[in-house]
């Protein structure tokens, strides 16, 4: 690591006020658990850190107007606890479970975990099954982005350096049921090898509607078309094994450390008939 | 674990550890915490190159960095080392690279700063150019490739059987052994069956918590190293050699380890460290990050081709060849290739051996000790092959080791007759407690279950010496003075029992001096689970000579004998007042006969060491995953000293040969490692090990052993690589014969099984 | 460079910091406190665990400005008077503290989960202690600790 300055602005305006849009130097700092790495790392030499810790407006959880309101530097563990997410959306809940361990989950937050773009991480998939959106600051004020089109490619999103996430905002869920599933290869607790995120509208068994969102084994988190469109009027287990196929056949996968392309696809196919599976059977 | 004392009660009793309350505080001193006055911090630039000449060197802009005390390279270095060349078996490994580079990682230059950030600021700015040269990677491909990695051979002379390699060109053969006996291809000849298999293991490595630290400073009477090293004695021999100063001038000192595991042998920050600190005459200290870890020191990947004949349900002849991937560096590699080489047929009665082990320099990490020095290695091929021919044959896995086990008075590969060696115990006591005999349900529909099993054994490292010192004060306490190093595995404890039984003291009461050559006399090394038997003989001998001496002093001053007068009172009577000790010495260097022409000794080995692990498996077959749900470790550790701390001892070795088989795998990229971290390179955490771990001792005595005892700290590790394996094979019928065992593999066998194989 | 002011095992204290360092690198160069140690780096051991307000962070990934006006507690805070706290005492007695390196990270993670869960099942304190790593490989007697000094703590409230 090597020296920098450090900002810390007690409101969010100001903190945007810091921040730069041409310099990729300068960049806020929330928990620090990823940027630590990367400065650790010497992947990142900051000229600048704007540290968003000390700004009191970004940290409520609230249920406004039926939609679940999550400032964007709440810690991942708040999350974890919250009664209002558990009730709003339990696969929140219980996809932190297995997000990283205890002391990060402490420390790093819901607008690192959603700006930090690094396509292993498992609240964007759930958060785009389940419909979620971002508020974004900026300069001249701010606007939305649905989780699903934040993400441009690989450790990028669609935010220009001088804008900040503000808030996330999780849908009414109507009654839809939503699982995640984390696959990891090299050991039990990893980053996610595929993360299969899946949201339906059922009537008992009978699929009415899905969304279905793999993550990780793929460049950014991807919504699986074909596989929603398989898994659409599902009735039985074959038609929640054709949508694995469906989805095996339409990602784009990526050989690494964690796996062969070749093999992640049939671990797509697997996974992705389990997370439906999983959903059915969950409240 | 059963406690079983003797005599004083001291031997046999689970005493907690000395400095256990010194640990659960945050308070035991590692080298960590070592700070000296106007200490510099160095901070490594290292090779991108796996083979190469360094055309140039660029130091211009870290030396410009404001806070930057000093850049060093090998230039520097030999003004004060004219020759620095180091290595327990080879000198080989120059403290900095010296005109080439031999492995991507390799220390190239040095920067020394008061600051670390600065310090590691400035190496990144270092730039160096290199003419490549070819590489070889592979172990088998080393034995013939055109690339060779070191130019000339420099076998540093302390072993006999590796002079004939001084001076040899063109050979990447840092060692070759060979074996024979009996007449194997008659054996072959005349067989029911032949098999032939081949098992390769991975490169992994040891990553102790801590990683590898040494601090040096200069003294009124020469340099101090403050290390955390497995062998202080050694590393006081060698840095007097590098400096041609005689060994008195130079002090090694070791507080506790965080973890050794075999890497923290013979030199490695050590010689470093005294060249930077006598440039800079001031006191400097390197600390390696958990990355720097990866290039450092690593356990070598092996390919081992084994072969055997079988007449009438009996092995009676064994082919085993051997490639062991030595790295860039010897290390310690020879060592291995042939003391591993004894025991590579397994612990099988056997009449008809060949054995070739081949010690290999690739341009990779060197390759050097790692808890059970190169047995698990051996044990992986040698116990998958038993069972896949146990399953061609269609005999029970058990059975058929019981029919070709090796018992006591039967000579193993080497002719050396066994003895002490509970191989028939520990595999009658694995499975009584897998009940193998009972009928197993393999599960159904997706997730099919297995089990499997497997024994194996190992050689103890001879001759090698240790030395203590039992120091009684004038009150009877006691303080006991070697240099086996605590790095985890609880020798302070151990060996203060030894002490306490034989002077019929409490343990606890008993202080053991940290290894410092000052102070505490030779060792060579805490390695090999070497400790106990070998250090714990030197030390009941000096307990002993001291409590001959207290006896003669008790008559000098006119106490009869067994009179039961506290010691406190034999000092007073002595000096008038509370004055004076008694110094007990013990040596003890085993006996050993080195090997002949055909590798043959009747003296292979002081003690054997065996263990035996068993598994039960799940295995998820639309996708590989593999769930051990249950690991049993049996092992001959003689008579435990401290059942808890043999308890541990075999757990923790179990769960690391656990993690090697499971997940653990250095991932290269054309010589460069590319999961150089935790956060790629996996090591068990607590959700990855098996729900259900146990771990026994069986009843036996090393009859040559300190109060029956031998080294415990490997035997843990032998069986369980080829246990798992076969379990995995026992569940859904496919076989794999490369670690690590991951979910990809087994999927991928069980596709090619269905004949419809997956692309790759 | 930075002054910070905090509470460190129940002392208040302050420090000359500079943005970069850690508070795993203030407490060992300004406090001489080595009980919490950087080994990972990647927040992945455990081994530089340290209570910030009472919850436990990775001090290889917390700077040190960010506790400014906090309360830190380290291993070293927690025996009061050379006393053990019973979670240290059954880390002592099941054995479970091999090379020692990791130690503190568990015991501290272990005093977390306790306070949380005072009776936990094995599932629950793998769960909790998942993100500590012990190379000795102690873990199945840590978790025999766990359950150990979850008997003494609830034995010593009744
Ligand atoms: C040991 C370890 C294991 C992990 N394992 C997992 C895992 O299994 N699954 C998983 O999903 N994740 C995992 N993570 C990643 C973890 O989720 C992220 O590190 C964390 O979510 C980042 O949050 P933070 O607040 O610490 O972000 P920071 O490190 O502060 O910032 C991360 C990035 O986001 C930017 N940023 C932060 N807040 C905002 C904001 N409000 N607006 C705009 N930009 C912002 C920063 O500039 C930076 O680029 C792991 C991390 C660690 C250290
Ligand atoms: S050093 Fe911080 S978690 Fe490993
Ligand atoms: S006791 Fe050595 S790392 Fe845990």
């Amino acid at each position: 690591m090597t020296p920098f300055e450090l900002a810390e602005p007690k409101t969010l305006k100001e903190a945007v006020g810091l921040l730069d849009a041409d310099d990729p130097t300068v960049r806020p700092i929330a928990g620090g658990t990823a940027l630590m790495l990367m400065m650790k790392a010497g992947v990142f030499r900051p000229s600048k850190l704007v540290s968003l810790r000390a700004i009191k407006e970004l940290t409520s959880i609230e249920i406004v107007k039926g939609e679940l309101t999550v400032g964007a530097t709440t810690p991942l563990a708040v999350l974890e606890h919250s009664e209002a997410v558990r009730m709003h959306a339990p696969v929140i809940t219980r996809a932190l479970r297995t997000l990283s361990n205890i002391r990060v989950r402490n420390v790093a937050t819901v607008g690192g975990a959603l700006a930090h773009a690094d396509p292993h991480m498992d609240l964007p998939p759930v958060l785009i099954a389940l419909g979620a959106r971002v508020v974004v600051q900026g300069r001249s004020g701010a606007r939305t982005i649905p989780v699903a089109d934040l993400f441009a490619g690989y450790f990028e999103t669609v935010l220009a350096k001088d804008e900040l996430i503000a808030s996330l905002i999780v849908p009414a869920q109507d009654g839809r049921r939503a699982a995640y599933l984390k696959c990891t290869t090299r050991a039990v607790h990893d980053w996610p090898a595929l993360g299969v995120a899946v949201s339906v509208a059922a009537d008992g068994k009978a699929i009415k509607n899905a969304s279905i969102v793999i993550s990780a084994a793929t460049e950014t988190p991807m919504r699986m078309s074909a596989a929603e469109k398989a898994a659409s009027g599902a009735t039985d287990d074959a038609a929640l094994r054709r949508a694995g196929d469906a989805a095996a056949a339409e990602a784009e996968l990526i050989s690494d450390g964690q796996g062969s392309a070749a093999y992640k696809k049939e671990l797509v196919r697997v996974y992705v008939a389990r997370a439906l599976r999983a959903a059915l059977g969950a409240a | 674990m059963a406690t079983r004392t003797i005599g004083s009660g001291q031997v046999g009793r689970s005493v907690p550890r000395l400095e256990g309350a010194a640990k659960v505080t945050g308070r035991a001193e590692y080298v960590h915490n070592i700070r000296l006055p106007k200490m510099l911090i160095g901070k490594i630039f290292r090779s991108t190159v796996a083979q190469g000449r360094i055309k140039s060197l660029d130091v211009s802009a870290a030396r410009a960095l404001p806070g930057v005390y000093r850049v060093v390279t090998i230039d520097d270095v030999k003004t004060v080392i004219p020759n620095p060349l180091y290595g327990p078996a080879f000198h080989d490994q120059p403290i900095l690279a010296d005109g080439k580079v031999h492995y991507i990682g390799e220390p190239v230059a040095v920067v020394l700063a008061t600051d670390p950030y600065i310090a590691e600021a400035a190496a990144s700015l270092i730039e160096a150019e290199y003419e490549e040269l070819p590489a070889v990677f592979d172990e088998i491909e080393a034995m013939t490739s055109a690339a060779v990695v070191h130019d000339e051979l420099r076998p540093a002379g302390t072993f006999p059987d590796l002079k004939h390699l001084k001076g040899k060109k063109n050979t990447n053969i840092a060692l070759d052994f060979h074996l024979r006996r009996g007449d194997p291809g008659k054996a072959f000849a005349e067989a029911d069956h032949v098999f032939e298999h081949t098992f390769r293991s991975q490169q992994v490595l040891h990553l102790p918590l801590e990683p590898f630290v040494s601090a040096a400073e200069l003294t009124e009477t020469g340099l101090t190293i403050h290390t955390a090293s497995q062998s202080p004695s050694f590393v006081r021999i060698e840095i007097a050699r590098l400096l041609g100063w005689p060994e008195n001038k130079v002090r090694v000192k070791v507080p506790y380890l965080g973890g050794g595991f075999g890497a923290k042998l013979y030199i490695k920050l050590e010689a470093m460290v005294a060249a930077l600190t006598l440039l800079t005459r001031r006191p400097v200290k390197i600390s390696l990050t958990m990355e720097e870890q990866f290039y450092t020191l690593t356990k070598h990947a092996a390919t081992f081709r084994i072969k055997s004949a079988i007449k009438n349900g009996r092995i009676t002849g064994r082919d085993c060849e051997v490639w062991w991937n030595g790295g860039a560096y010897a290390d310690i590699g020879p060592r291995i290739t042939q003391k591993s080489g004894f025991t590579a047929p397994g612990p099988y009665d056997i009449d008809n051996v060949s054995i070739d082990s081949y010690s290999l320099y690739t341009n990779l990490t060197p390759a050097g000790a790692l808890r059970g020095f190169g047995i698990p290695q051996l044990v992986w091929a040698y116990e998958s092959h038993t069972d896949m021919m146990a399953r061609a044959l269609k005999l029970d896995p058990v059975e058929f080791r019981r029919n070709n086990i090796l018992r006591d008075g039967r000579a193993q590969a080497t002719g050396t007759a066994m003895k002490d060696a509970a191989i028939e115990a520990v595999l009658d006591r694995l499975a009584l407690r897998m009940n193998m005999k009972a009928p197993f349900d393999h599960g159904g529909g997706t997730v099919k279950r297995g089990r499997g099993i497997a024994i194996g054994f190992k050689a103890s490292i001879s001759p090698t010496t240790s030395i203590a010192i039992v120091n009684v004060a004038a009150d009877g306490s006691v303080t006991l003075y070697c240099s086996t190093v605590d790095m985890g595995q609880g020798s302070d404890t151990a060996n203060a029992q030894l002490v306490a039984e034989v002077l019929n003291i409490p343990a606890e009461s008993i202080k053991v001096v940290h290894p410092d050559t000052d102070v505490t006399p030779y060792d060579m090394a805490t390695l090999g689970s070497r400790s106990l038997y070998h250090m714990g003989h030197a030390v009941r001998l000096a307990a002993e000579d001291a409590k001959a001496k207290l006896a003669a002093l008790a008559r000098e001053v006119g106490v009869p004998e067994g009179a039961n007068v506290p010691v406190a009172e034999l000092f007073q009577k002595k000096y008038k007042m509370q004055a004076g000790n008694i110094i007990g010495t013990g040596s003890y260097i085993p006996s050993y006969v080195p090997p002949d022409a055909n590798g043959l000794t009747p003296e292979a080995t002081p003690f054997w060491m065996v263990g035996g692990t068993g598994a039960e498996v799940e295995v998820d077959t639309e996708t590989g995953h593999v769930r051990v749900t249950k690991l049993i470790n049996v092992a001959d550790v003689g008579r435990p000293v401290n059942p808890r701390i043999v308890e541990t001892q075999l757990s923790g070795a179990a769960v690391m040969q656990f993690g090697f088989t499971m997940q653990e795998k250095i991932e290269l990229d054309g010589g460069q490692i590319t999961n150089a971290s935790f956060a790629d390179y996996k090591i068990p955490s607590i959700v990855d090990i098996p729900p259900v771990m146990q771990n026994e001792a069986v009843e036996s005595e090393q009859g040559s052993g300190p109060f029956g005892a031998k080294g415990v700290g490997e035997s843990g590790t032998f069986g369980v690589s080829p246990a798992i394996a076969n379990a995995i094979e026992d569940a859904c019928g496919v076989r794999l014969t490369e670690l690590p065992l991951t979910a990809e593999k087994v999927y991928r066998a069980l596709r090619a099984a269905q004949g419809k194989p997956l692309e790759e | 460079m930075r002054t910070i002011h905090f509470t460190l095992n129940d002392e208040a204290v302050s420090a000359q910091a500079a943005e970069h360092h850690s508070i795993v690198d203030v407490l060992r160069d300004r406090f001489d406190l080595f009980g919490a140690r950087e080994s990972c780096a990647q927040g992945l051991c455990g081994c530089c665990t340290v209570l910030v307000d009472g919850t436990a962070v990775s001090g290889c990934l917390y700077l040190a400005a960010f506790v400014d006006g906090k309360t830190v507690t380290t291993i070293e805070g927690l025996a009061q008077n050379g006393k053990l706290t019973p979670i240290q005492e059954a880390f002592l007695e099941t054995g479970a503290t091999q090379c020692g390196f990791c130690t503190p990270g568990f015991v501290l993670m272990a005093g977390q989960l306790l306070a949380a869960h005072p009776d936990p099942d094995d599932e629950e304190i793998r769960h909790y202690l998942s993100g500590n790593l012990c190379r000795c490989a102690a873990y199945p007697e840590i978790i025999a600790a766990v359950k150990l000094a979850a008997g003494k703590l609830r034995a010593g409230r009744l």
